[in-house]
């Protein structure tokens, strides 16, 4: 049997397997799924939170989530990843929007946070390489569109936030998006 | 629902762009409604190829010596296979008996019991004297919770179970409950439980209480019954 956060880095972990494990009580499991995707998990919440102490909460509290909610992933409803994905962002959304996580940042540094968050949403689609449908769709949409999905997806700004960025009103934000997000799924149907 | 109503939510629910109400009735829908389910899960699927574009990070090794303690306290909570359209009052009945006939059993063999039989049974009972929930635990990191009434727990919480092994270890939680089922729980390595040790389930903050111990609203409590010695 495989030591604790050893495996063969060719054999990619079959995390729906994984997570199986996890659900089962097998600690064993949720390391590797920390060793195969923390990296990647990390990388998300600190391009959302941008503050690293902040971004090492979030893995770690979402990592005892999995541990926790294994139970309920369903093969059927998606993949593992996206589960896993999900789990993460939730918990970085929790800490964004409870008011009490970011009381002690001075108010230079949220500024600071808050340029950081929306420049990491500039980030070119190119990044998401040729292969993948979801560039093509993305590049299609109108700008307007494009740059408020981004803004939720990867900043996790809210409705009003998206607004306020994009000096619109409230309801021309939530349409905006719902347009682009129609169109994404039809283009990628 | 249209199909498409049921995508456009999917898709504001996985960027976070609903309300605080209408997020926790779709994270709680997750678990019962198939249809939901799935359609959360395309729109998962469908960003985050987004997710794969962010800078991987080094993982500093204390993460794993700072998640692995927690691990303990959030058991993970397996649903057992019941019927679901099964009525709760139904259940109440062979469950109660099972307990009384467990503490007659207990009573005439004197402890001597088998094995695959829990240690103890608590009955817990809602303020009121309903019988809400029946524990049964089985000493040695095993135990078992079924609900033998409909209990309401408000948005935003979730029950959690808890024991008190002595006063000096204070109470420990036995798991966080998704939903009002029977469930497996996994109890960290206790003593073995006592005659008269107290269970509980109270109302928590979704994810379980966040100081270790009881916070909330005590849903229902009871005393254990010994049924067999280890």
């Amino acid at each position: 049997m495989n030591a604790v956060g050893i495996r063969d880095r060719e054999q990619p972990l079959d995390l729906a397997e994984a997570l199986s494990r996890c659900a089962r009580n097998d600690e064993v499991a949720l390391r590797s799924i920390l060793d195969a995707e923390g990296g990647k998990m990390l990388g998300v919440a600190q391009r959302m939170l941008q503050r690293r102490e902040l971004a090492e909460e979030a893995v770690q509290d979402c990592m005892v989530q999995i541990w926790r909610m294994a139970h309920q992933f369903r093969a059927s409803d998606g993949s593992a990843r996206g589960w896993i994905f999900a789990v993460l962002r939730n918990r970085c959304l929790n800490i964004l929007r409870d008011g009490r996580r970011l009381e002690h940042l001075s108010p230079e540094d949220l500024t600071a946070m808050q340029d950081a968050r929306l420049h990491a949403t500039r980030q070119p689609l190119d990044a998401l390489g040729d292969r993948v449908a979801l560039k093509d769709c993305l590049a299609a949409l109108e700008p307007k569109s494009r740059r408020a999905i981004l803004l939720a997806y990867i900043g996790g700004f809210t409705h009003g936030e998206i607004a306020a960025i994009q000096s619109i009103p409230l309801g021309t934000a939530k349409a905006w998006i719902r347009r682009g997000l129609n169109h994404l799924r039809t283009c990628l149907s | 629902m249209s199909g498409e109503d049921l995508d456009d939510r999917a898709d504001d629910f996985v960027l976070g762009l609903l309300e605080d109400r209408a997020e926790t009735d779709a994270a709680e829908s997750l678990a019962t409604d198939p249809a939901w389910a799935a359609a959360v899960g395309r729109a998962r699927d469908k960003l985050l190829p987004l997710d794969m574009t962010a800078e991987e990070q080094p993982l500093a090794a204390h993460l794993w010596t700072s998640i692995r303690p927690r691990l303990r306290d959030a058991a993970p909570v397996v649903a057992l296979p019941v019927a679901r359209s099964e009525s709760k009052r139904r259940r109440f009945v062979p469950a109660a008996l099972a307990a009384c006939i467990g503490l007659l059993a207990g009573a005439l063999l004197g402890g001597s019991w088998f094995a695959s039989e829990p240690v103890v049974i608590a009955v817990l009972l809602a303020e009121d004297g309903t019988p809400t929930a029946v524990v049964e635990d089985y000493g040695s990191t095993e135990a078992h919770i079924r609900f033998v009434s409909d209990v309401e727990v408000p948005q935003n919480r979730q029950m959690q179970v808890w024991t008190l092994p002595s006063a000096e270890m204070g109470p420990v939680s036995l798991g966080v409950l998704s939903g009002a089922d029977a469930a497996a729980l996994n109890p960290p390595r206790l003593p073995l439980p006592n005659n008269g040790q107290l269970y509980e389930i109270t109302l928590e903050p979704y994810g379980g209480s966040t100081t270790g111990r009881p916070t909330g609203t005590i849903l229902a409590k009871g005393l254990a019954a010994r049924q067999r010695d280890g």
